[in-house]
């Protein structure tokens, strides 16, 4: 700004000179410049720092408020809830919220949200923190898929993130007994893994109930891992007295599963998503853990009294299979009645373990060369039956009726003289018993009895008045009675002593010392 | 007010801004003047006075936009961060039924900026227009924007106090946000702008017409 006004000069009819000033831009114009540089540099952080913006569905809005609400991935904070409305149909909830820069890479279509929030479930107490902090939004970010921008919020926590290591198995098994989603995995009684989903196989209604197993654990399950249901308590009561058999506590409220390592050390480790029966019960796992059976078709015309469903099938006295089903037909064509039996065998069982092909030829010629199934006495007391399968050389040929929906072998009915012969054989001795003479024998005997026992009333009536009231044994036994007595207790307080301080075996006392 | 009067500025004299004592000046332009009693430079005017109030005014409104965008307090409880902007706490006291809290926290930090940065724009642009309307009313204008300035502070202060004072830890913690340092640059710079302005140009220009 200009304060001079043009020089007004003393000499007449000069002209002024005009004195231009150039007015060079006051300093204070550098405040404005440097608030609008602050202000520009601080929108610039503010737009260069925001991240995409999301929006996720969920069902409710349950502790969700807007501009408040975090997104965490492994508690770091991963974003903001900018907004929380309802979708247009009222259905569900649209929550959009900003992301934090740099999260574009993990929000993808597989990308799970849910609602952290204090929850009592699968014996486990989660999200207690979220009482004081209010709930947030779970981020489990799945590199998979394409990048996506809208996501369905989960409405339960999942039972296994990303970030663990771990591998997945599928067990199957005809009822899920008391196993839900989160039920612990069980591997020696350590909580190793859990359960997350279990449901209804529409294909053969087997329950498929998936699971996880953390590392390193997985690395124990192997191919012939054995997975049985753990839940509740097993109770057995036995010779040996009453025993109790659980998992955990944990087990007992909302059912486990347990696995085992396997038998022989070096088996190759399973691979993910393996497929395992699951069995009823430890027991169970342990006696039938055979994965594999091929059912074969008998035929006995004969009696099948005392041959229950469940009998075992042996081949030579080894016990390879067993009855699975007995019924009864009556053969049209034939006009009579057939029972036939389904046994089966389980291949696991050999040591060589062929393939079906294989298997089927050899079977073929074992019974070219005479191998037939036969009913036999398993217990001569109760009369069960099993199925024999052994090799009579001298049989009528037959084969293998490979036609039907089970395959047919050949059967040999059971001599009744065999039977019959093993019970003359026995009347037979029974017939050589010398009765006679035992009856001699036992006259003088009784006689000899009688003399013995004329002589024992004498021996009694004498040790009678030895050990009568009055006598000095008696005295003397009921003293010798009385320090066994005490010695009996003195060795009861040494035998408490020793199962409260072992040591003291060795270094005597405590309190001596 | 008769505009007929003699002026300090007809009678070629100066009142010293520092110990006020009239001079007589050499000349109608002075330059390097001083002033006899306290030897202060003497100015018939505030030196640059329209540029130095526009830069600071538009300063000012620049600093405005932050200062309303970002939050002015962050309040952390129990690991829970909410932060408010100036206009969010005015809608949280009023839809808490505080609303005498939200009339003040209105009035101090919303209205009375905005009328300060209104209101000296409006005296710039007509003094600079050499506008003769209504000189005692803008000079009033120019007297309740002086006035009113400081107590925007109030919301500054409010926040240094909270700062200071609400420290728990993870139960509650209050910390200024980026906005309060805007802000505090928007009522700064508008009271050094509204100082830096001279009443005195509102009349000069009647005077000069009259004259």
């Amino acid at each position: 700004m200009t304060d001079q006004g043009p020089e007004r000069g003393g000499l007449g009819g000069v002209a002024d000179a005009v004195v231009e000033t150039r007015g060079r831009p006051s300093i204070v114009w550098l405040i404005p410049l440097v608030a609008a540089l602050v202000g520009a540099f601080v929108a610039y952080r503010a737009i260069s720092e925001r991240g995409p913006e999301i929006t996720i569905t969920f069902k409710t809005a349950g502790g969700l408020e807007a501009g408040k609400t975090k997104l965490k991935y492994k508690d770091v904070e991963v974003g903001v809830v900018e907004e929380v409305r309802l979708s247009p149909d009222l259905s569900s909830v649209v929550c959009r919220a900003r992301m934090v820069k740099g999260s574009e890479e993990y929000l993808r279509e597989k990308s799970q949200f849910w609602v952290v929030e204090p929850r009592i479930a699968g014996g486990q107490v989660s999200g207690l923190t979220t009482l004081l902090s209010g709930a947030y939004i779970g981020v489990d970010p799945i590199r998979e898929g394409k990048r996506s921008r809208s996501f369905i919020g989960l409405e339960e926590p999942p039972i296994v993130t990303t970030d663990e290591s771990g591998r997945f198995f599928v067990l199957r098994s005809t009822g899920a007994g008391a196993i839900g989603v989160g039920s612990p995995v069980f591997f020696r009684r350590i909580e190793v893994g859990r359960v997350v989903s279990s449901q209804l196989d529409p294909a053969d209604d087997f329950v498929t109930t998936r699971i996880f197993v953390q590392a390193p654990f997985d690395q124990r399950v192997h191919a012939s891992s054995r997975f049985w249901n753990a839940s509740g308590i097993d109770v057995s009561v036995s010779s040996s007295g009453v025993k109790i058999d659980t998992e955990s506590l944990v087990s007992i409220l909302i059912g486990g599963i347990a696995f085992d390592a396997p038998e022989h050390a070096g088996e190759a480790v399973a691979a993910q998503d393996t497929v395992f029966p699951l069995y009823e019960n430890e027991e169970a796992s342990k006696t039938r853990h055979y994965t594999k059976s091929v059912a074969y078709l008998l035929h006995f015309d004969q009696s099948v009294r005392g041959l229950a469903v469940g009998a075992p099938v042996e081949f030579r006295g080894i016990t390879v299979g067993e009855v699975t089903e007995v019924t009864l037909e009556f053969d049209t064509k034939l006009d009579q009645f057939r029972i036939p039996v389904v046994i089966e065998i389980q291949p696991e069982r050999f040591t060589t373990i062929l393939d079906e092909k294989t298997r089927d030829q050899a079977l073929d010629k074992l019974v070219a060369s005479g191998m037939r199934a036969q009913l036999k006495s398993g217990n001569l007391l109760t009369g069960q039956l099993i199925v024999a399968l052994d090799i009579f050389e001298n049989a009528k040929p037959a084969q293998i009726a490979w036609g039907g929906p089970v395959p047919e072998l050949p059967t040999i009915p059971t001599p009744l003289e065999e039977i019959t012969a093993n019970l003359t054989h026995l009347v037979d001795k029974l017939s050589r018993f010398p009765v006679d003479q035992l009856g001699d024998e036992l006259n003088a005997s009784l006689k000899e009895l009688r003399g013995t026992l004329a002589q024992a009333e004498r021996t009694l009536a004498s040790a009678n008045s030895m050990i009568g009231p009055d006598s000095d044994v008696r005295e003397e036994l009921a003293r010798a009675l009385l320090e066994l007595g005490d010695a009996a207790r003195s060795l009861g307080l040494a035998a408490d002593q020793i199962e409260s301080q072992p040591d003291s075996l060795i270094f005597g006392k405590k309190g001596s010392k | 007010m008769s505009a007929a009067e003699a002026t300090a500025l007809a009678a070629s004299c100066a009142r010293c801004h520092d110990c006020g004592l009239l001079c007589r000046l050499p000349g109608p332009a002075p330059h390097g003047a001083r002033c006899a009693r306290c030897g202060a430079e003497l100015h018939l005017r505030k030196p640059g006075s329209l540029e130095r109030t526009w830069a600071l005014v538009i300063a000012a409104a620049l600093c405005y936009v932050p200062a309303n965008v970002f939050p002015v307090m962050m309040v952390t409880s129990f690991g829970q961060v909410a932060s408010d902007t100036i206009f969010s706490g005015v809608i949280y006291f009023l839809t808490h039924g505080m609303w005498p809290l939200a009339v003040v926290v209105f009035v101090a930090s919303i209205f009375v900026p905005v009328l300060k940065l209104a209101s000296l724009t409006f005296l710039l642009i007509s003094v600079q227009r050499r506008s003769s309307w209504r000189p005692v009313e803008r000079t009033r204008l120019y007297r309740v924007t002086e006035a009113i300035g400081r107590w925007s502070m109030v919301d500054i202060f409010a926040i240094t106090i909270l700062v200071a004072l609400v420290r728990l830890g993870n139960l509650a913690t209050i910390d200024a946000g980026p906005g309060a340092v805007f802000f505090g640059a928007v009522v700064v710079i508008t009271m050094l702008a509204a100082e830096s302005f001279d009443p005195r140009l509102i009349w000069d220009r009647i005077e000069v017409r009259k004259a």
